[in-house]
Order: C-alpha cells, then structure tokens, then sequence
C-alpha cells in the first residue's frame, strides 16, 4: 500500500513538468506581442526593443522555459504585464484562489448530497414514475450547456422575479445560481452512477442474504447496498471535483466571479502573458493533485472489499 | 404415505406456484408442489438446475426483493400458520429468527464491505435483546460452534481474508446464530472442493442433531441426498414428481426421471472406458413446457398417454408418492 502511495505521488511529477511545459508553449503560440501590450500601440521601436530586453524574450525558448520553470520551482511566477507591481502569485493566492476553490467545494457537496438522493430514490423505485422522471431530469442536466443553464437562471431569478443577486461571490444569495450551473453536470452524473451502482449491487447474493437475517429493507439499502454501491461513485466524484475547478471558468465568467477562471479568460484577453500562465498551471495543478487524491483514496477504500 | 403428513409436522407446504415474470412472459418456476416436514428431520429437494428447487426455497421465505417473483397460490403453514398471509413486519420477524437460510455462493453471499463477526452480531440484535457485549460473546460462540478457530480474532475478518468453506461456516454461524425451527441450506455444499463438502455435511449434520434444527437439503447431488436427508422430493420442471423416504428412493426409484437420475452416478463398479449413463434430451425451456408428462420428451418408456395428459402424484403401494402413468396400472395396460 505505502509502495503504491509513494509511486502514486512520484508519478505526478512527470505530470506536472508535462503540464508547465504544455501551457508554456501555448501562450507562446498566442499571437500578440507582449511588449506592444506593456509600451502601448504608440510605443517607439527603441522602448519595445528594451522591453524585449528587460523580459527576457530575446534569449532563445529553451532558456525562457526553463527560467519559467525555475521560478514556478522557487514559487514564483513573474511579475503582471498590466499591474507590473503585482506579482502573479500574489494575485492568485491572496485574491482568487480561496474563491475558487469554494466555488468547487461547494458544487461538489451540492452534486453529492443530490446526486445521492436521487440516484437512491431511482434506484430503489425502479422503472417507477419516479424513477422516469428523476432520470429524465438527470438527462437534461448532463445535456444542457451549463452556461446556457445559468443565463437563464438569471433572467428567471435575478431578473424576472429579482430574489437573487446577478453576480459576485460571498452570500449565500450570491451562491445558489452559481453553484448549481457548475453542480449539474456532476449531480446528473453522480445520480446516474449511483443509480446504476446501487441496481447491481441489489442484485448480489449478499443482498439476499441481508434479507434472509430478517432485516428491514431501509437496513439492507442503507447498511449493506450503500456502502458497496459508493465505491464507483467515490472515482465519480473525485473526477467531477477536478472538473468543476476547470468549469469555474464558464460559471465565474457568467456570474463575474472573481476566481481563478476569470482570472485566465481575463488575463488571455489583455495579453497579460504571465498571468494566464500561472493561472493556467495552478488549476492543472490542482486537478493533478486532486486526482492523485482520489486514486489514493479509492485504493484504501477499495482494499478492503477486494474479493480476490 | 401416513409417515409424510404425521403430527409434529413443522412445515407444511400446500400447492405452492411460484412464478416469475419476463418480458417473454410468466415463468411457471414452481408449479403447484405441496410437501411436509416432521420437526427434527431433513428433507431433501433434489433436481437439475433450473426444476425450481431453490425457488421452492425462497418461496418459504418469500425472498423476491429485486425480482418479479411472485407467489401466486398455495399455502405454507409453518407451525400450523399461513405464511403467505403474514404482513412484511411478521415476516421479518421469522426470518433469520424460526426459519433462516443458508445459500450457495459462500464467496459473494457475505458482504465484502463488513466484518464476519458484524455480519454474525446484526443477526443476533435485529432478533433478540442483548447487550452489545453479549452480543459479541455470542457471534464469537456462533464461530467457535461452526469450528472456526481462534473465533475471537476472526470476528474482525472481512469475508475476503477467508477462504470458501470458512465463509460458508460464517453463513452457517449466521444462519444458526438465533437457533431456527427450521434451516433451509440451498445447495450450501457445491461451490466447495469435495473435501471441505464432507465436512460442511459433517458441521451442519452434528448442528441439527445438537440443536434439534429441522432442516430442508437442497441439491442436485445424490450423494449429499444419500448423506443428510430422511425423505426426498424429486423435482423436475416446478414439480414434484416424485416424493418417498430415503430408503426407498435408493432401493426401488419409481419415476423414470430418479431413474435416470440415480443410473447417471458414477460408481466404482464402472469400467473406466465405459460411457456414463445420461438421460437423452435436455430440460424443456420454461416458456415451451411439453404437453402431457413433463418428463416424457425425454422418458424412455413414454407411450401416447403421457403426451397427452398429465399424470397426478399418487401414493404407490410401498408409500411414497409418484407421478407416473407407468404405476396407474388402468391406464398404462389400456393403452397396450
């Protein structure tokens, strides 16, 4: 178990260095001059060149990368193009990393908690109303286009009927709509697996057996279905965690959350080529990191019931 | 026959159907089958795959959470009341406490997610009031009387860290933990290597005399059939076709079916580059059940008479009932 920890961990450093490359090279790619954005259109020739010149871009893309990469190493991710006494790491970790990772944190209980119930719902009701419904609405929310999902919550909500806020992040008010455009998708997810999950398990031996001792049937679903049932929804979820973190993109740029996501659609669009790029590699990171989680944790859970 | 149906008669099963339904429509799996048992005494229920013998089994119990099983006539009187009228609450409170089960699959009949002694201890609390320490003393007096050893530290096993046949002790520690009236083992022996079989036979043949378990024996083996039980129910296709003692199902089978049955045994007096003997044909499919004698596609001595009706279980001279136009003396020489 420890071997297969440490070589779980060890893993995502390939990853990692894979990743910094990837957005490196990617907002290389993007056109635009990134002097031009710092001097201005009418910058003269000479000020561009030394612009050129105090970032670094005349030297050769191998040693750029690698500067990069160093930085990123020692924790630091340059200085912003458009506030050059911002550095990008402070402007991550002080102002828009928490918000994100509330926004996933709370989706994510949100699909959970949902999901869950009505996978147990369906599933326990099979083939039932219920059932036919509830799957249908979870059909809708995996097909709907979130965004699409979310203006029109806020027409209904904030404009129509005014009882929630159009935008920002920090009351409760300011949560729901958000929260639901990027828990969607993953409660239509989770509801489906847990349905499908706890349907095959149902049909195990060892749910007849549970039956046999004379146990309720709230007992024997809750008891000895559940807990067998989750397994599959645990990689779900953690899948869907990582997701949401890039999600937040489209939610927080519909809601003008000031979270990470906008922080890269922002940054991509003033050409503030550091900012997106330690933007960028933060949310990887973070989705590495959490999957590595996830893999770790379904071992453990998942130990136990080995059959074999 | 006055055997069968004597006083002290625990269970008395009376044209039980039993069917379940498909999108290629009802499934007759038990077909109108009526038996008995005498307290203390073992009944085996022997049959191919398929002839409704487990059916039967989780009829008694009414076991069709998940399925579209359904009972759909007969009565089962246990301890001279209907069990087919008892609400959920009633029936809840039998199970596993007067009457309880063990199954076949000792690898996936256990839940992998909690440990043997939980899975003994939920028995226990959801039927009797103990203290959660009595409780735990019992689960591990349940484990060492099913000859588990070192019980203490088992308790805290997963069925997983197990073997087969220590998981199928486990089943029967589970099963025996409130001391039923009746045990129903559904083949509890054939998923086992053949030595661990014997003792399986051996652990739940000393626990019935012990506890004074009445027990129904389900199986397709004759040898377990030879081994565990006093009276045998051959089925064949959701009926019972044939139904005696012990000693009179070996020393004289009636329906050609046991027959065919007993002559497909192998035994020691074969040569070895001689043929087993096999009853020609295979077991009809459940939606395209034959006319007349369910068994006559296949009997070698059926003649127009059993395809055409079906013949009734009767009580033959020497006592035991069987179905089988052959022992209706009348009809069988009319047709000659």
């Amino acid at each position: 178990m420890l071997v297969f920890i440490i070589r779980r961990i060890l893993q995502t450093i390939p990853v990692l260095i894979g990743v910094t490359f990837v957005v490196f090279i990617m907002l290389h790619l993007m056109p635009g001059d990134p002097a031009v954005v710092i001097g201005g259109e009418a910058a003269s020739p000479e000020t561009l060149a030394q612009i050129r010149e105090d970032l670094g871009l005349n030297d050769s893309v191998p040693v750029q990368y690698f500067r990069f990469l160093s930085g990123a190493l020692r924790g630091d991710l340059g200085m912003s193009m458009r506030n050059r006494d911002r550095a990008v790491v402070d402007e991550i970790f002080d102002a828009r990393f928490a918000i994100t990772v509330q926004l996933a944190v709370v989706s994510t209980a949100f699909s959970v908690l949902l999901g869950l119930v009505i996978g147990i719902v369906s599933a326990t009701r099979k083939y039932s109303i219920a059932d036919t419904g509830l799957m249908l609405f979870a059909l809708l929310g995996l097909s709907m286009p979130n965004f699409w999902l979310g203006i029109l919550m806020m027409n209904f909500f904030a404009v129509t009927l005014r009882i929630l806020p159009t935008s920002g992040w920090g009351t409760w008010q300011q949560m729901i709509m958000p929260v639901v455009m990027l828990g969607v998708t993953g409660t239509a997810v989770i509801a489906r697996m847990t349905r499908a999950s706890l349907l095959d398990v149902l049909n195990q031996d060892y749910i007849r057996t549970a039956y046999s001792k004379g146990l309720a049937e709230r007992k024997v679903i809750f008891k000895h279905a559940l807990r067998n049932a989750l397994i599959p929804v645990i990689t779900v979820v953690g899948l869907q965690f990582g997701g949401l973190l890039a999600g937040a993109i489209l939610t927080e740029t519909v809601f003008a959350i000031n979270g990470l996501g906008r922080l890269i659609v922002q940054s991509i669009a003033n050409r503030d080529f550091p900012m997106a790029q330690g933007a960028i590699l933060v949310v990887a990171t973070l989705f590495v990191l959490v999957n590595m989680i996830v893999d770790i944790t379904y071992k453990i859970v998942n130990r136990r019931i080995d059959l074999n | 026959m006055n055997e069968l149906v004597e006083k002290d008669v625990i269970l008395e099963v009376n044209n039980l159907r039993t069917s379940f339904y498909t999108d290629e429509g009802e499934v007759k799996a038990v077909n109108g089958i009526s038996f008995s048992i005498k307290e203390g005494s073992t009944l085996g229920i022997v049959g191919e795959s398929g002839s409704g013998k487990s059916i039967t089994s989780l009829s008694i119990l009414q076991l069709f959470a998940g399925t579209t099983g359904k009972i759909i006539d007969g009565e089962i009187l246990f301890k001279g009341e209907n069990l087919l009228e008892k609400t959920h609450k009633e029936m809840m409170k039998l199970r596993g406490n007067s009457i309880s089960m063990i199954f076949q699959e000792p690898m996936t009949s256990l839940n992998p997610t909690m440990t043997c002694g939980e899975q003994i201890a939920e028995t226990i609390r959801t039927h009797q009031k103990l203290s959660k320490t009595e409780t735990k003393l019992k689960a591990i007096e349940m484990l060492r009387l099913v000859g588990i050893p070192e019980p203490e530290k088992r308790i805290k096993l997963f069925p997983y860290q197990l073997s087969g046949g220590m998981r199928q002790r486990v089943m029967i520690a589970i099963a025996l933990s409130c001391n039923p009236d009746l045990l129903i083992a559904d083949e509890p022996t054939t998923a086992l290597d053949v030595t661990i079989q014997a003792q399986i036979l051996e652990l739940i043949k000393n626990l019935q005399k012990e506890l004074g378990t009445s027990l129904i024996m389900i199986t397709h083996d004759l040898g377990v059939i030879a081994e565990m039980c006093d009276f045998v129910a051959v089925m064949y296709c959701g009926k019972i076709i044939e139904y005696t003692d012990i000693r009179t199902l070996f020393n004289s089978p009636k329906h050609p079916y046991t027959v065919g049955l007993l002559n497909s045994v192998p035994s020691h007096e074969m040569d070895s580059d001689e043929d087993l003997k096999i009853i020609s044909g295979t077991v009809p499919s459940p939606y395209d059940l034959p006319t007349g004698c369910l068994f006559s596609p296949r009997c070698p001595h059926a003649k127009a008479v059993c395809h055409e009706s079906m013949p009734e279980l009767r009580v033959h001279e020497d006592g035991g009932l069987v179905s089988c136009f052959i022992y209706e003396h009348d009809k069988w020489q009319e047709e000659r």
